[in-house]
């Protein structure tokens, strides 16, 4: 289409094209660019704003949850250190100091107290000044004084005590629980060291994925159980001391600067009330937040995947709607050529059906003076035979340019759509290969063959066959003489059925000399001609462009100077109603 | 036929002129109207066997003029000759019942040639009805008086 336009020549010059070239390039930048920002900021912002509820959400049933397991572990660790002191303050409240002195008593307490809970490792009575009373445990502890221990001044001060983690005479970390008794003016104390594998297995075998840790540090860093990745018990915690405070903290704690290997960790811990231990669940924080970083991470992928595929379609649509765009665009101008044409050929139509009118009245007077002349030559006797001869001359010459002149008149009126059609049922094919038959023996001496392509399908139309053929003969004597000068060439003619319009278009195609871009737009013009003066009267495309109209078709044109030229005619299957009217009122006459 | 009488009606006085000439040369007996309502006024005082008529004309043009012919109810034939292009209005002028148009300009030969025609027409439609009329004059001798009394 745009290429037609180019060849065209009437869509005007390479500046007009270029300029719609633009405009093209501009509404489909505009197309995508409306189409991305309508589509692209809302899924942004939506994609935006489940991903930050989605990880508020998240993240706050991460840490519920980090609270949850605190919250348990520290209640186990508490029940079990309560129900230890609870049954030593019970023991210690129901047995006299001589009663368990006595060996057997306290290793028959001991028995049935391992026997029920199997935690604690040794038991032992130790008086006021710090040594011991009786014993029981696997260490030979009878002559050890504790009068010096933190512990025993801890659980004179206070009455009852539990102690941190240490390492004490046995070099193995343990704590104790100690409760104080006093009978009668007289201070002794129950003394119980605990089984640290049970007590650290409530803690240590707590499995918190694959990054998570569970220990106990007490008041100074110090680890009371082992903790599963970074340290021993009785180590040093890297960790900074943090003060004693109620309920439940969580902490998120970027990495070390001096270790870069590092990972950003989230910590959750709950200080003890006694003893002042501080229970740490700690996890990586990647792992936590696992599920989260998973789903922004989905998140991502579908929003990328998302823009990709609206991006793609824009791009598509736009291309479409321009595609479109122009296609209409093309069509309005073509339309609005015809148009032109149409008016331009109407008012030169009414013009010419004046013009030769006015000169048809002259016309025949003179015939009538020239016959009245020569009437007079034939009545008259003894004329000079030389005179005569000239006079007979002339007066032949007055006729032959009155012919000359009334095939102009005609032919303006035949322009003017004055003619009568007679529509009847033609087999264009065949129609066609008989104009082609008759037109090959006129250009046999020319050099030019003839081709045709002819669609088998074509049914037959209704239309005005002599018309058509005047039509024809007009296009082909045209293709013919645009070979002048060239030894030989082709004149194509081609028909095809088109059944989606109703019509058939007809191509005559020429490998003449072709038309230039300037006056293509004129060819159709009255009175407009390339041949000399005398040959043509510039009325013979003029005359099939109306014949075309009034049987409801069509004519156009493209060329390329020096390729040739192509005539598209189209034949509706049904001649325009006026047209059959016309035919009807012939056949009442 | 020579001796045929011919109306010519046309606004161009040259060409009525002429034409007059011509078809006089060639054995008719001519008269011009150079309107319309010369035309019929020459119509109601004398028989003309064709009347040829131009179409376009100032006043009373000639399709007008034609339809007044024929009210007049005469066997003359109409024979349109114009420089008008239209068919439309010369086949109109045949609905009305023209006998035949031609373009001008147009050769004396042609023009004579279709006269004949119109002439041989005219007179075939009289023969005709002159036949008819000696039927009924046959049939019923005293119809004979209707002639008479139409004619008047």
């Amino acid at each position: 289409m745009k290429k037609a336009g180019q060849q065209n020549g009437v869509k005007g010059e390479r500046t007009e094209e270029e300029w719609r070239k633009g405009q093209y390039a501009k509404l489909y930048r505009k197309f995508i660019g409306i189409t991305l920002v309508c589509s692209l900021v809302p899924l942004l912002l939506v994609g935006w704003a489940i991903n930050i509820h989605y990880t508020r959400f998240a993240k706050t049933r991460m840490t519920e949850s980090l609270k949850t397991e605190v919250e348990y572990h520290k209640r186990i660790i508490e029940l079990f250190l309560r129900e230890r002191s609870a049954r030593l303050q019970l023991i210690a409240q129901t047995h006299s100091k001589d009663y368990l002195k006595e060996m057997g008593n306290l290793a028959h307490v001991f028995e049935v107290m391992n026997q029920e809970y199997g935690s604690i490792s040794d038991l032992g009575v130790i008086s006021e000044e710090g040594g011991h009373l009786a014993y029981v445990g696997p260490y030979d502890l009878m002559d050890k004084n504790y009068s010096e221990t933190f512990w025993f001044k801890n659980v004179m001060e206070r009455g009852i005590f539990i102690s941190d983690m240490f390492m004490g005479f046995r070099k193995v970390p343990h704590f104790i629980i100690a409760v104080i008794r006093q009978d009668k003016g007289e201070k002794w104390i129950l003394r119980a060291t605990v089984d640290t594998e049970v007590f650290r297995s409530l803690v240590e075998n707590v499995r918190i994925g694959k990054t998570g840790e569970v220990y106990l540090l007490n008041e100074e860093g110090i680890y009371q159980t082992s903790p599963r990745f970074t340290g021993k018990i009785m180590e040093r915690a890297a960790m900074p001391l943090e003060p004693y405070h109620e309920g439940i903290k969580i902490q998120v704690v970027e990495p070390d600067e001096k270790k870069p290997k590092a990972n950003t960790e989230i910590v959750a811990s709950a200080w003890f009330r006694e003893p002042r231990w501080r229970l740490v669940v700690k996890q990586e924080y990647s792992e936590a937040f696992d599920e989260v970083n998973y789903a922004n991470y989905a998140t991502l992928v579908f929003l990328h995947l998302s823009a990709l595929t609206i991006l793609l379609v824009a791009i598509l649509t736009a291309r479409h709607l321009v595609r479109v765009i122009k296609d209409r665009d093309a069509e309005a101008d073509q339309l609005g050529r015809q148009l032109m044409e149409a008016g331009k050929m109407a008012s030169l139509g009414e013009l010419s059906a004046g013009v030769a009118h006015e000169i048809n009245n002259p016309l025949a007077i003179i015939l009538t003076e020239r016959q009245i002349l020569l009437d007079l030559l034939e009545q008259t006797q003894n004329m000079d035979e030389g005179f005569k001869k000239e006079l007979m001359e002339s007066l032949n010459q007055m006729d032959v340019q009155i012919n000359r002149c009334k095939r102009i008149t005609h032919n303006l009126l035949r322009f003017s759509r004055r003619t009568r059609s007679v529509i009847e049922k033609i087999d264009l094919n065949s129609f066609l290969e008989e104009v082609v038959e008759l037109m090959e023996r006129e250009a046999r001496s020319s050099g030019i063959k003839f081709q045709t392509e002819l669609d088998e399908n074509l049914k037959p139309v209704l239309s005005d066959p002599s018309q058509l053929q005047q039509v024809f003969l007009n296009i082909i004597t045209n293709a013919i003489d645009a070979h002048d000068g060239k030894p030989y060439g082709t004149v194509r003619i081609a028909t095809r059925a088109d059944d989606e319009h109703q019509k058939v278009h007809i191509v005559f195609a020429d490998t003449g000399s072709g038309i230039p871009k300037e006056i293509l737009s004129k060819i159709f013009d009255p009175f407009f001609t390339t041949k000399t003066v005398g040959k043509g009267t510039g009325l013979g495309l003029s005359i099939c462009y109306s014949i075309m109209q009034r049987l409801g078709g069509s004519i156009s044109v493209k060329s390329q100077v020096g390729q040739g030229t192509e005539f598209t005619l189209t034949v509706p299957y049904q001649p325009p109603p006026e047209v059959q009217e016309g035919v009807a009122a012939q056949e009442r006459v | 036929m020579k001796g045929s009488k011919i109306l010519l009606v046309d606004d161009e006085v040259v060409f009525t002129t002429n034409m007059g000439k011509l078809l006089t040369n060639r054995g008719y007996k001519v008269t011009a109207a150079n309107s319309g309502d010369a035309a019929i006024q020459a119509l109601e005082k004398e028989n003309y066997d064709v009347v040829v008529l131009d179409l376009k004309m100032p006043g009373m043009d000639g399709l007008a003029t034609l339809k007044e012919i024929k009210k007049l109810g005469l066997f003359t034939e109409t024979l349109i000759l114009t420089g008008h292009g239209s068919i439309d209005t010369a086949l109109e002028a045949i609905k009305l019942g023209a006998y035949d148009y031609l373009t001008k300009p147009c050769e004396i030969d042609d023009l004579m040639g279709k006269i004949e025609g119109a002439w041989q027409k005219k007179d075939g439609a009289e023969k005709k009805d002159m036949k008819g009329k000696m039927q009924k004059v046959v049939e019923s001798p005293s119809s004979i008086f209707d002639l008479f009394r139409k004619k008047k």
